[in-house]
This record gives structure tokens, C-alpha cells and sequence, in this order.
């Protein structure tokens, strides 16, 4: 909708330009009398040590709106009058000479340049932006995002009410790299434009990231209104400001895909749940991410969600939880690699644990308690069981039986045939029972089936 | 008390007739709040299990049901114990050779092979076969339930894989108990031609004349004194010769 307006304006100014610089390409005898030294390759020295070529490229200022006012109106020299002046820096004598910009040019107009030049006007100067002698509008230099990066690409400060000062300064390369990278700065900073340039004051620096994150949602909907569900978004709304924001996990300038990168990934999360995050890198499942670089393995948000993570303590999420772990585990293309049962949840499922644990999901009990997954196994701390030996297995699993069984003795763990299907090897009276009763079952009732049959038979007969 | 001129003659008291009653209604409760657990992953299960209010309860429903029929069970091992004991009652349950003997004989004549039926006494080798059935498997289903339900228990002092198997016990053994009931004693009580549309026996406590002659003939014979056309060839009449009862 506003993309009219400069380029009309902009093709207005280039006709004017053309016109003039047919019209008007030779530069008064003043400038030329000035180019006549300064065309010559030399250049001063400042108090600071560093050098400035004061070579002037005549074709800049031909090509310059300023190529009618003549050297005087901006350096105060004439060709009679060209007094020996000395800098400390180069800094000082930009920001000296950026003065003489004001004497036509209202910086008031721009909320922006009169910030910038009233907080720092000594860092930075119109010359920074703008140019000395191929001065030029920034809207004429450079386009979309370069039109921001003119400014924001140099050392600047934003300052916030708190008194803490923060670069503003965007990092071209990682923007580049960035999943946002077609995007407009415009698109996520939405108060700003190439036309206006609000100057908004924030207590903090994590006032504007909140402010500043609630524009995701312009774009990402979805993710937003499943955020409503989560723990995170529940502890903001109670006014806990430390409660991660879209751009705590996921980046700003330098946005990447969450999913590329497991590790980064479990590491954002890291950054508040230090705790938690050591004892998961010494899970097998944390240990093998980050050991062993295996990306098979869940992170934080394969089991609690990233954006609608309702928080693991509600009971929702204990009943969930076999759902979760079978999420892997009962994918064969993941449990061949690493030589793990996809039979594990089934027989959860079918044993008594299981089978109350289904009914209470089914029914809504989720008040209720029952053994799942984690319970056995643990949460963060889940171990590998395989290469133990069977009497530290036990040993482990009776604690965790007597959670619940208070009364468990050292025998009970043996009622539990883990995760097997009882077979001759793993557990020999189950099997042998099971097949027993298979053969019994069938010969007796078909045996009786067949006795009825006959008895029917023989009354027919008899009649 | 058999008076000749009678159309019925007493079999049950009120006793047999309760208790058959009851393990009968224990039985239901069992079966029903027991497969849906066995089976639970179908609607029917699912429907039942909700109508009991949950799985919580419907385990409660079962695991009192069990007390309640191991109750039933070991009443009716005492009293027939002191009966037979003290009080000179037949111990007609017991398995004889000849109830073998009766079972080979009724499938031949089923089969065409042979003129008559096995002449049987007070039970037949089918009622003894059901009778056995449910007082050792409600035995079975006892114990095993309990070590169930209480596996800490159990676990104290034995070893711990005795807790599966006690549950591959009970799971199977219902099962075929409940197979049994519904092809065996159904057929017999409810859908035998030659009781259609319902045996009534174990709920009047009395059995017509003509059946008593035609299942039970040794009894009849022996409680009326009356001596019923020899039909019966292969084996001896006379073998379970007692007193008639009183």
C-alpha cells in the first residue's frame, strides 16, 4: 500500500537529477578552484593517529544533490580563506562537521535523527548514513532491508529507562542465514517504516522483547494460540517476566529452525532448567545426544511439547506419558538401530498397570494413580538396563516398586516378567501354563461340543 | 419321604437349592466383572467396566464376588464333609470306575453301537464331572485370586514369579470355567431336548417320576424298592446297591 508513495517521489527526484546533471554537469568556478588541490592524492593526519584522504571525487559531487551549494556552504573554506585546522580523531572532525548539516536541515522533523544526535551525537553522525559528498536521501541508497541496515549496521545504542544501554546494531550475516531471511525487517518490526521511525521508550530490555515477540503471531497462529496452553505462557500471565518468550528459545536476527539442531535445541532449554538438563545428559538418552551426536533421541520438547507444554505435573501428563515413550519406542525403524523390543509398550499395556492405566485415560480418571512408564524407569535419569546385572536391576526396581507397594519385600519384583512375553527361557511356568491351558481349552470344549452334538443326533434318531 | 402313587419325588432341599442360588448369582457377577477385565479391549468390556463405574470398582465387584464364592466353596466342603461325616449322607459325588464305564457306554449308544443308555445313580458321570469342576476350580480360582490380590503378601515368603503364574492360572481357568458353563451346563439344564425349555430340578427341589426312571434308574430303583424292566444289558445293576435314603 505504501510502496507507491517513494517510488513515485524517488522517480521524481532521479528525473530532476538527470535533468540538472545534463543541464547543469560543470561545477561553479569556486568548487573547481577547491577540486583543484583536492582532486590530488593526499590526506591529513589526526590527533588520534589515523589518516583521512581528503581526495575528492569530483563525479560524487556532480552526481550529489549538493553539487549546486558550492564546498563553502558545508566546509566553510574558500580558496582565500583556508585556515590550518587540527582533529583529535576522525570522529571529532565527522561529527564537527556534521554540524554545519543542521544550519539547513531541521533534525527535529525526524523523532530518530534528533535522538540520536541529542544522546550521542558525538558517535554518531548524519555523515554515517548519508554520506559526505555523494550525499544522498538513505531511501535513494539502498532499498528494503538494506535501507535499515544503513543505520543499524553501525555502532549504534538503544537505551532503555533502567539506564542499560544495548547495541542496536543487526548482524547482516546472521540475518542472512536466518529461516527469516526473505523477510523484511518492516514485516516483524511492525511500528517502523522507511516513513516513520517512532522513537518508543522501554523500561528494559525484556519489556521490548515481549512487546517485540507478540508479533510472531502475525505469521505463526498456530504455535501462538497453543502457547495459551502452555505452563510458560500461564506463569507470564501471573507476571513472572522471566517466563520464556518465542524469541528466548528460538533466536532473533539469527532465527533458525528449531528442528535442525537437537542439541541447540535442548540447550535453550537449558538456559533456565540447568538442573534438570544435567541430570538428562546423563540419561542414556541425553548421553548418547550429546556423546554420540544420535538425534533419534528425545530432547525436551519430544515429550513436553514445545509450545503447548501444559507442564509435567499435571495429571494429564502422567497418563500421557506411555503415549510419549511409545512415540519411539514402538517405532521399529528407531528400536532396530539400537537393538531395543518394540514389544515394550504392549506389554505394558496388556498387564495390570497398563490395562488400569487405560481405563482411567478412557474414563477421565486422570485423578487417579497408577504405575507408568517413568515410575520403573525414572523421568531424567533413565538408564540403559540392558548390560546390568539382574540382581542391581532388582535391587533398583524394588525401591521404585515400593513407591506404591510400601509392603514390597525383596521377593516381589520377580512378579513382574519386564518387558517380555513370557517364553520357555524368561519366565518357564508362565508359558508353561498359558500353553497348557491352550491345548486343555480346546479339547475339552470342542470334545463337549461334540458329545452335545452326538446326544442331539441321537434323540433325532430315537424319534 | 417316596410315596409310590407320587407324580415327583423330592431330590433337593432348600440348602442345595440356596446354594445353587447363590454360586449361580456369584458366578454371573464373577464371570462378568472378571472377562471384561480378560478381554478389555473390547466395547462390550469397555461398556461393562463403565457401567460398574470404572475399573477401580468393577476389581472391587470381582475380588468380593471371589470372597464370596470361596465362602460358598469351603461352607459346602464342611457341611458335606460333616454330613457324610456324621449324619450317614451318601457320598454320591465320589468318582467311581463305573462312572468311566458309563461315560464309554453313553457314547456308543450315542454312536449307534449299543441298544440303551449307561444306567446311572443319583449323578451321572456329567453332573459328577461339573460338580468337580467348579469345587476344585472355584478352589483354584480362590487361591489364585488372592495371591492377586494381595502379591506383597504372597511375595513375603514365595518366590515372586508365583504372581504371573497364579494370574495365567486364574485368567485360564476362568476362561474355560466360563466356556464349560455356557456350552456344557447350558445345553444340559436349559436347551437338552429332553429338558427344553428349562431343568427345573435344582430350583422345585423335586424330578418327575418318569425322569427320575429314565436318568436315574439305580436310584429309583433302590429308594422305591421297585425293580424296573431289565433294558439294561452290558454291565450290572446291583453294583451301587445302598440303603435307600431317608
Amino acid at each position: 500500500m505504501n510502496i507507491q508513495k517513494p517510488h513515485l517521489i524517488f522517480s521524481v527526484v532521479l528525473a530532476a537529477l538527470l535533468s540538472f546533471s545534463v543541464a547543469e554537469a560543470q561545477l561553479s568556478e569556486t568548487d573547481q578552484a577547491c577540486l583543484g588541490c583536492h582532486q590530488m592524492d593526499q590526506s591529513i593526519k589526526f590527533g588520534s593517529g589515523e589518516t583521512l584522504s581528503i581526495k575528492v571525487n569530483a563525479n560524487d559531487i556532480e552526481k550529489s544533490v549538493h553539487r549546486i551549494i558550492g564546498c563553502s556552504t558545508c566546509h566553510g573554506f574558500t580558496a582565500d580563506n583556508h585556515p590550518q585546522r587540527s582533529y583529535k580523531s576522525k570522529k571529532e572532525f565527522s561529527s564537527l562537521s556534521a554540524r554545519k548539516c543542521m544550519q539547513c536541515h531541521d533534525t527535529k522533523k525526524n523523532k530518530i535523527h534528533e535522538k540520536l544526535i541529542r544522546e550521542s551525537a558525538t558517535t554518531t553522525t548524519c555523515t554515517d548514513c548519508h554520506g559526505s559528498h555523494n550525499v544522498r536521501r538513505v531511501r535513494e541508497l539502498a532499498k528494503g532491508n538494506q535501507y535499515c541496515l544503513t543505520c543499524h549496521s553501525k555502532e549504534l545504542e538503544v537505551h532503555y529507562k533502567d539506564g542499560h544501554r544495548e547495541r542496536a546494531m543487526v548482524d547482516e550475516a546472521a540475518l542472512n542465514k536466518s529461516v527469516h531471511k526473505n523477510l523484511s525487517c518492516v514485516d516483524c518490526h511492525v511500528m517502523v517504516s522507511p516513513e516513520d521511525h517512532p522513537v518508543r521508550q522501554f523500561q528494559n530490555k525484556r519489556d521490548f522483547s515481549m512487546v517485540m515477540a507478540e508479533n510472531c503471531r502475525r505469521c505463526h497462529f498456530d504455535k501462538y494460540s497453543r502457547t495459551l496452553e502452555g505452563i510458560h505462557f500461564k506463569l507470564l500471565t501471573q507476571g513472572n517476566a522471566k517466563a520464556p518468550i518465542c524469541s528466548d528459545c528460538h533466536g532473533t536476527h539469527a532465527i533458525a529452525s528449531a528442528r535442525k539442531d537437537k542439541l541447540a535445541n535442548a540447550q535453550r532449554c537449558e538456559q533456565c532448567h540447568k538442573d534438570i538438563y544435567a541430570i538428562y545428559a546423563k540419561s542414556v538418552h541425553g548421553a548418547a545426544l550429546i556423546n554420540e551426536n544420535i538425534e533419534d533421541v528425545p530432547i525436551c520438547s519430544d515429550c513436553h511439547k514445545a509450545h503447548d507444554n501444559a507442564g509435567p505435573h499435571t495429571a494429564n501428563f502422567r497418563i500421557s506419558v506411555p503415549q510419549i515413550c511409545a512415540g519411539c519406542h514402538a517405532k521399529k525403524e528407531i528400536m532396530q538401530k539400537y537393538g531395543l523390543s518394540t514389544k515394550v509398550v504392549d506389554t505394558y499395556l496388556q498387564d495390570f498397570h497398563g490395562v488400569t492405566m487405560k481405563f482411567y485415560k478412557q474414563f477421565g480418571q486422570t485423578d487417579k494413580q497408577i504405575a507408568v512408564c517413568i515410575d520403573c524407569h525414572g523421568v531424567h535419569n533413565i538408564v540403559r538396563v540392558k548390560n546390568q546385572s539382574a540382581a542391581v536391576v532388582k535391587q533398583h526396581l524394588l525401591k521404585r516398586c515400593q513407591k506404591c507397594h510400601t509392603d514390597a519385600t525383596a521377593n516381589f519384583p520377580d512378579s513382574w516378567v519386564s518387558h517380555y512375553e513370557p517364553n520357555i527361557k524368561k519366565a518357564p511356568m508362565v508359558y508353561l501354563v498359558d500353553l497348557g491351558y491352550k491345548i486343555f481349552i480346546p479339547f475339552m470344549i470342542i470334545g463337549l461340543l461334540l458329545q452335545i452334538v452326538l446326544h442331539l443326533w441321537r434323540y433325532a434318531v430315537n424319534r | 419321604m417316596y410315596t409310590a402313587n407320587r407324580e415327583y419325588i423330592k431330590r433337593f432341599g432348600p440348602g442345595r437349592i440356596i446354594e445353587h442360588w447363590l454360586n449361580a448369582g456369584v458366578f454371573v457377577l464373577l464371570v462378568i466383572t472378571g472377562l471384561a477385565q480378560k478381554f478389555h479391549g473390547y466395547d462390550i468390556s469397555q461398556w461393562i467396566i463403565l457401567l460398574f463405574g470404572g475399573i477401580d470398582t468393577t476389581r472391587v465387584v470381582h475380588r468380593y464376588s471371589g470372597i464370596a464364592l470361596g465362602i460358598l466353596t469351603f461352607q459346602h466342603i464342611l457341611v458335606a464333609s460333616f454330613g457324610i461325616l456324621f449324619s450317614r449322607w451318601q457320598p454320591s459325588m465320589i468318582i467311581h470306575l463305573k462312572d468311566f464305564r458309563d461315560a464309554v457306554d453313553n457314547i456308543r449308544y450315542y454312536l449307534g453301537l449299543s441298544e440303551h443308555p449307561a444306567r446311572c445313580d443319583r449323578y451321572d458321570y456329567k453332573q459328577k464331572f461339573e460338580y468337580w469342576g467348579v469345587v476344585i476350580g472355584g478352589m483354584l480360582m480362590v487361591a489364585t485370586g488372592l495371591a492377586l490380590w494381595f502379591p506383597t503378601v504372597v511375595t513375603r515368603l514365595l518366590p515372586g514369579q508365583l504372581i504371573p503364574v497364579a494370574k495365567a492360572l486364574h485368567t485360564n481357568e476362568a476362561l474355560l470355567a466360563f466356556l464349560v458353563i455356557v456350552t456344557w451346563h447350558i445345553y444340559n439344564a436349559i436347551f437338552s431336548p429332553e429338558v427344553l425349555p428349562l431343568d427345573t430340578v435344582i430350583f422345585t427341589g423335586k424330578i418327575s417320576r418318569e425322569r427320575m426312571v429314565h436318568e436315574h434308574p439305580l436310584e429309583y430303583e433302590r429308594i422305591t424298592g421297585i425293580k424296573l424292566p431289565p433294558h439294561h444289558e452290558g454291565h450290572a445293576a446291583a453294583e451301587e446297591a445302598g440303603t435307600p435314603s431317608s
